[in-house]
């Protein structure tokens, strides 16, 4: 097994055995896709349910008090549709919302989809500004750590590590403001300028809310990536390269890192989907415009279908993104290196 | 993960104590006062956590004000002493929700057959797609502003957690030899799964149960930061937190202080659930021995979330 994975690293393959790989990835996907059906119904269910749950009257919120005749409640009832079984209510909500349309606010009555639009560009650049970060910072530490393996460096990896996983990202949050913009007003504290209008300024930004949110994933990925990298360095054919008269540099990236990062990515994987929802603690804190700050203006005043919609929303991209994440570990990890088997 | 987990604890004697470490014995330390303030804190507050007191703002630690004062003059001990009961009371209710919602279908799927194994799976794998914190305040816009009942979606997006690993340990042992001898002899469904499942399924309840304390108090602090379900003199750790960032350039030491209690709560609970994974490894191993390992449950766990 060791020689195989000394000769034919799992990126070298004839075109025989990938048309193969190919098939069997697409079936992989469909049996995914079969799994994730009911998952998807499920969950945009029990999201829209939460409207029949809060036995609010929509007619008459949007009417307003004075109008809210009996009469003028059941007509609205009617072309919302709200005088169907939920069910059916819920079928006409899911297949508009396929098409793109969420709805519209009760009180502002401007659409949701185009609120959510409006306020996602924050989520996503906070969210994969943390990934970026949470792979550098994780990636760095647990490969240093794992080379010098009983080092000072080693220790103090582990120690921040344990440090850091107790801490939620709201409260590093707020050590990274009183550090970085009270004590010595490098950074701002809060606020949020679009990369349309200035890509610096973007940066200066949202890198302290990036941060806040990479940490804990970057601990997991340090902790992770230190303890494959450190079972791997072992291996005969790591002792063979280094025999063989490679530099060392390369004999821990393209022998060692490739074989070791396995671990580590599945818990990027893991972790990733969850952020968008954790970017709303990050905007919390630094009171940026995403869809956290949405999501508890639409709830203070029960806007139900802006609720609902956000939920939707995220949940999505939680599905899209896990099923993204499986089938490229899974293809990435297809062979059985003993590691991801 | 289960693997690894048997292995390392291998060399390890068997069936000695959870307190045998001595962070474990720390964590037990903490959360036993954790536990004594959630009881007797308002009582025993120096001060009342309430009183506003315009001559003494933005005090830091003194005799008089052991951890200092806010932005209103009030006694920040007093106020985090007294505002421990609420948060970890509606972090115990999610915990118990999760834990009864989770516990009972996860050793339950295993004894009623593929289609309810089936059907149970589907909903734990939708229910982990809502993000808890996002989840919980929408279902506040829907049932009320109220930590109660902030809770108590918090505690339904637990139970996922609790199932599958009380499923995959209940599966583990359900297919052991003794079991089938039990079945053999005429024992009932009930008489396995008390005896046989249950016992041997607890310390595994008791990891998750330990680390999802963790995570519900770190949902009830982060929920009370955002202002979900407290009105605002009233005292709750996030809520402390969220006053303390709105007056960050008058006292800029003072979020450290709420953010350490937090922390080491969630510190002491996480430090308690390996002292469990490890005693419970080391006893299950020796148990285990003589059973051929069900390759496929171990696969199962491994693979993530909707996969």
């Amino acid at each position: 097994m060791t020689a195989v994975t000394l000769t034919r690293t799992p990126a070298v393959a004839g075109p025989a055995p990938r048309r193969r790989r190919a098939r069997a990835a697409a079936a992989r996907v469909g049996g995914g896709l079969a799994v994730l059906v009911p998952i998807v119904f499920l969950s945009t269910f029990i999201t829209y349910s939460l409207g029949a749950l809060s036995n609010s009257n929509p007619a008459a919120t949007i009417l307003g008090q004075d109008a809210a005749t009996p009469a003028a409640v059941a007509k609205l009832d009617r072309t919302l549709g709200l005088d169907h079984p939920l069910i059916v209510q819920y079928w006409h909500w899911l297949t508009q919302a396929v098409q793109g349309n969420l709805g519209q606010s009760w009180f502002t009555q401007i659409p949701v989809a185009q609120s959510i639009a409006q306020r996602l560009p924050v989520d996503l650049s906070i969210a994969s500004l943390a990934v970026v970060l949470a792979v550098l910072i994780g990636g760095t530490a647990g490969m240093v750590a794992a080379v010098r393996r009983g080092g000072w460096f080693d220790r103090g990896v582990t120690l921040a590590c344990s440090a850091v996983s107790t801490l939620p990202a709201f409260v590093v949050g707020i050590i990274l403001v009183v550090l970085f913009a009270v004590t010595v007003h490098l950074l701002p504290a809060n606020g949020y300028v679009g990369p349309a209008t200035s890509i610096p300024q973007w940066l200066k930004y949202i890198i302290l809310p990036s941060l806040a949110l990479s940490l804990q994933v970057a601990a997991d990925i340090a902790r992770q990536l230190r303890t494959s990298l450190v079972s791997v360095l072992e291996r005969n054919y790591i002792v063979g390269a280094k025999v063989r008269g490679l530099p060392y540099r390369r004999v821990l990236v393209r022998h060692a890192l490739r074989n070791a990062a396995g671990p580590a990515l599945v818990v990027l994987g893991n972790d990733f989907p969850q952020m968008l929802a954790g970017a709303v603690a990050a905007e919390a804190v630094f009171s940026l415009p995403g869809l956290g700050q949405l999501l508890l203006e639409s709830a203070q005043t029960r806007d139900i279908p802006v609720v609902q919609g956000l939920l939707l929303v995220i949940s999505t991209f939680v599905i899209v993104v896990n099923l993204i994440v499986n089938t490229t570990l899974n293809w990435l990890y297809r062979t059985d290196d003993g590691l991801l088997a | 993960m289960k693997r690894q987990e048997t292995g390392s604890a291998a060399g390890r004697p068997r069936g000695h104590s959870v307190l045998a470490s001595p962070s474990a014995r720390i964590a037990v330390g903490i959360l036993a006062v954790i536990a004594f303030l959630t009881i007797f804190g308002a009582m025993l507050a120096p001060q009342n956590p309430l009183a506003i007191n315009a001559g003494q703002l933005f005090k830091g630690p003194s005799a008089q004000h052991l951890l200092g004062t806010d932005y209103l003059g009030r006694d920040v001990l007093s106020r985090l002493m007294a505002g421990t009961r609420l948060s970890v009371l509606t972090a115990l209710e999610a915990v118990g929700i999760g834990l009864v919602l989770g516990t009972v279908p996860g050793i339950a799927t295993v004894f009623l057959g593929r289609w309810f194994d089936f059907a149970a799976n589907r909903v734990a794998d939708a229910l982990m797609t809502l993000p808890s914190i996002f989840f919980a305040v929408a279902v506040t816009a829907a049932l009320g502003n109220g930590l109660v009942q902030a809770m108590v979606p918090v505690g339904i997006l637990l139970a996922p957690g609790f199932f599958r690993v009380t499923r995959a340990a209940t599966l583990e042992h359900a297919r052991a030899q003794y079991v089938e001898a039990a079945t053999l002899l005429g024992a009932s469904k009930a008489h396995i799964i008390r005896v046989h499942v249950l016992r041997k399924v607890l310390p595994n309840i008791a990891v998750t149960t330990a680390s999802m304390t963790a995570a519900a108090l770190l949902a009830v602090s982060f929920l009370t930061f955002l202002g979900i379900g407290v009105q605002p003199p009233a005292p709750t750790w996030g809520g402390i937190l969220s006053s303390d960032l709105a007056y960050l350039s008058q006292a800029p030491w003072a979020p450290f202080i709420p953010g350490l209690l937090i922390a080491v709560t969630v510190g002491a609970l996480n430090a308690l659930a390996d002292a469990f994974r490890d005693r419970g490894s080391a006893g299950t191993l020796v148990l285990l021995e003589p059973v051929t390992e069900p390759e496929g449950v171990v696969d199962e766990q491994r693979s993530p979330a909707v996969a």
